[in-house]
């Protein structure tokens, strides 16, 4: 039995010369036979978890467990082993290799295990044949519907009979006939003794899963009453990356908005003193915190909902401030 | 991996067949002019060879045989032959001229002495034996019996011989001494050289003695240049011919990322990726090379002149074809290496 064990993950890449933490102190735990369903909006970070997981992207901080394997400390042969045997991944638009027929696509990670041929060929067949493709072994992705590239590409992420399965978007390129009989054969696969993780943003999906992470909020449209808030100088308010919740009004001292960026320093975007509100963006339209804020000097302020927030200024005064952040 | 790099060959065979015709008919043209330049050593060793002497002597200071513009008194043969370590010396007549009957060519001209040094092996007929005969070269399709006009002489063919010709395959007639010298010297009893059968032991006065070597070297010195400007431009279609693979694999290579990416996400090593691309360009190289081999044959008779390419060039061909088909894709093979497998998470 295995399980997948996710703490404190944080994986963070340069991009237009700032850091973006598209993954920010996540925790998740997986149980052997569940469903795992990552929703999010493009850009929340679904498919890095899933590249995190196929120990293709290393993790700027945080650890992942898969059964005994700790994948962020895998190195060369182990590595190489873990990706071949331990996880199949169904990539998104399937990716399969348009010159090889549905069976050698199979095949591709046993001829990399060097696999001998005739087994091999046996073993592809086997798995065409359980996702129902037993009589296209001969056709080229070309020559498949999309639901059917879709079946050759779980097959091949079974090569291996992984404990672990990653399926990135695996709706996105089909019509809702053909979902029907990918999302049957996803649920299939989570068995006793196998994961399967699905990326996607579509929210059909949700019955499917037995654990739902949600990767980007919605923005919230509940009310609750402001909080007072003190900050030490120097004291973060809330950091790049992290998830948003409040508005902040600024009631005494200052506070510096910085970016960070790729090269380690900082760009100072704005210094605000008291009666300026900050962060408003992030909770809006529930993204993550473009910057980081924090006190120059010991400062009080008031977190608002976004919701109350709007009460508070007035739509006006949103669309003001979503033009001067644009500018 | 090596079954995806296949697949990919057939998959792409459009491209790939194109990518093989055209570097083959890059390769073919550098096994022509591996076969011109071979040519051209070929015909002075041959030339040399054919006149059967151990040593040349020429005017001191003239720089050989074939060249001179200095010319000797025939009768130093008789003296030349009298000094030690020579068995027989025999003046030889060398000039290039024009026959104007059965058309006008460009000739080579050597006399001889009658049954002396300077006679060719011969294909068909007889050695010259009287003034008024001559040897001719096959090259000018000329009969036993024809008559040629060299200088306003008649001249009847009694002999043919193969592949004596030089410069650039500019045939060579060979006449009776006295013929050549009416030619060359109006009739004066003078020689371009002696040909000695064993080696001189003393210097001649005079006289410089040549080994066939420097005999050579003197007939392939004005050829230097030309043949400088072949292996120029061989090398200029080796770098065409690399251009051409590199550029096939690169592309493939390119096309291919999203492919890459996914074989080394599913587990496919950074090696087992490079030995399909290099197994590609191997293949690319190879075929085209072979191909190249039956354009060189087929083309070679086209050419006014016989282009020798050495039987030991094909085989060479095709390992340098191989070879050049590797560098030339390591740009192609650096760019599928570098591929990071999260690529293949990306979408369409």
């Amino acid at each position: 039995m295995i399980d997948v064990n996710i703490r404190d993950l944080t994986i963070e890449y340069a991009s237009g010369g700032y850091v973006v933490r598209p993954i920010h102190h996540l925790d998740l735990r997986v149980a052997s036979g569940e469903l795992a369903l990552l929703l999010g909006a493009s850009g929340s970070g679904k498919t890095t978890v899933l590249s995190a997981l196929a120990a293709i992207l290393r993790p700027a901080a945080g650890t992942i467990r898969v059964g005994d394997v700790d994948v962020t400390g895998l190195r060369g042969a182990a590595l190489t082993e873990y990706r071949r045997h331990r996880v199949g991944v169904v990539f998104q638009a399937f990716n399969l290799v348009p010159s090889l027929t549905a069976r050698d696509n199979v095949q591709t990670p046993l001829w990399a295990a060097r696999m001998p041929t005739r087994q091999a060929r046996q073993r592809a067949e086997e798995l065409l044949d359980r996702v129902g493709l037993g009589d296209r072994l001969a056709h080229r992705p070309g020559d498949l519907s999309g639901g059917q590239q879709q079946r050759v590409a779980i097959a091949r992420a079974l090569a291996h009979d992984p404990p672990l399965v990653l399926a990135d978007e695996p709706t996105a390129h089909l019509d809702y006939i053909q979902v029907e009989g990918v999302l049957r054969l996803l649920r299939e696969l989570a068995e006793p003794g196998r994961i399967v993780v699905v990326a996607t943003h579509d929210e059909r999906l949700l019955p499917l899963a037995d654990r739902i992470v949600h990767l980007s909020p919605a923005a919230t449209a509940e009310s609750r009453p402001p909080q007072r808030l003190q900050y030490q100088p120097g004291q973060l308010v809330f950091e790049q990356g992290a998830h948003s919740d409040l508005v902040y009004v600024i009631e005494d001292g200052q506070i510096e908005v910085v970016r960070q960026r790729a090269d380690g320093t900082e760009e100072l975007l704005a210094l605000h003193g008291p009666g300026r509100y900050f962060g408003e963006l992030g909770p809006l339209f529930g993204l993550q915190r473009s910057a980081t804020a924090r006190a120059v000097d010991h400062a009080v302020l008031t977190g608002y909902t976004p919701r109350d927030f709007q009460e508070l200024v007035g739509s006006g005064r949103i669309a003001e401030a979503i033009k001067r952040a644009s500018s | 991996m090596w079954r995806v790099a296949l697949r990919d060959l057939q998959w792409r065979r459009r491209r790939f067949v194109i990518a093989v015709l055209a570097t083959s008919l890059v390769f073919g043209m550098t096994l022509l002019m591996t076969g011109f330049s071979t040519s051209l050593h070929n015909e002075g060793r041959r030339i040399v060879a054919a006149l059967g002497a151990d040593a040349w002597l020429v005017a001191a200071g003239a720089p050989g045989p074939f060249t001179t513009s200095t010319p000797i008194p025939a009768g130093d043969a008789d003296r030349v032959a009298g000094m030690p370590g020579v068995i027989r010396a025999d003046p030889l007549v060398i000039l290039h001229s024009t026959i104007r009957q059965p058309a006008v060519r460009d000739v080579n001209v050597i006399g001889a002495r009658l049954g002396g040094l300077g006679t060719p092996p011969l294909a068909s007929g007889r050695v010259v034996a009287r003034t008024g005969e001559v040897v001719a070269d096959t090259e000018l399709g000329l009969r036993l019996g024809d008559r040629v006009e060299l200088s306003g002489r008649q001249l009847q063919v009694v002999g043919l011989a193969d592949q004596v010709t030089w410069f650039f395959g500019t045939p060579t007639l060979f006449l009776a001494l006295q013929d050549a010298q009416a030619v060359a010297f109006d009739g004066q009893p003078l020689a371009m050289a002696i040909l000695t059968q064993g080696v001189p032991r003393t210097a001649a006065p005079n006289l410089e003695v040549l080994s066939n070597q420097q005999a050579r070297a003197d007939l392939e010195r004005p050829l230097v240049r030309g043949a400088q400007s072949i292996d120029f431009i061989s090398a200029l279609l080796w770098l065409v011919a690399a251009g051409i693979i590199g550029s096939i694999v690169y592309l493939s290579a390119l096309e291919r990322l999203r492919e890459f990416a996914v074989l080394k996400a599913t587990g496919a090593s950074n090696r087992s990726l490079l030995v399909g691309l290099a197994l590609q360009a191997v293949i690319l190289s190879a075929t085209a090379a072979v191909l190249a081999a039956g354009i060189a044959r087929l083309l070679a008779p086209m050419f006014p002149f016989t282009v020798e390419v050495p039987p030991l060039a094909f085989p060479r061909l095709v390992v340098v074809a191989m070879l050049v088909g590797l560098a030339a894709s390591a740009a192609g093979l650096q760019r599928a290496v570098s591929v990071q497998p999260a690529l293949a998470f990306g979408g369409p």
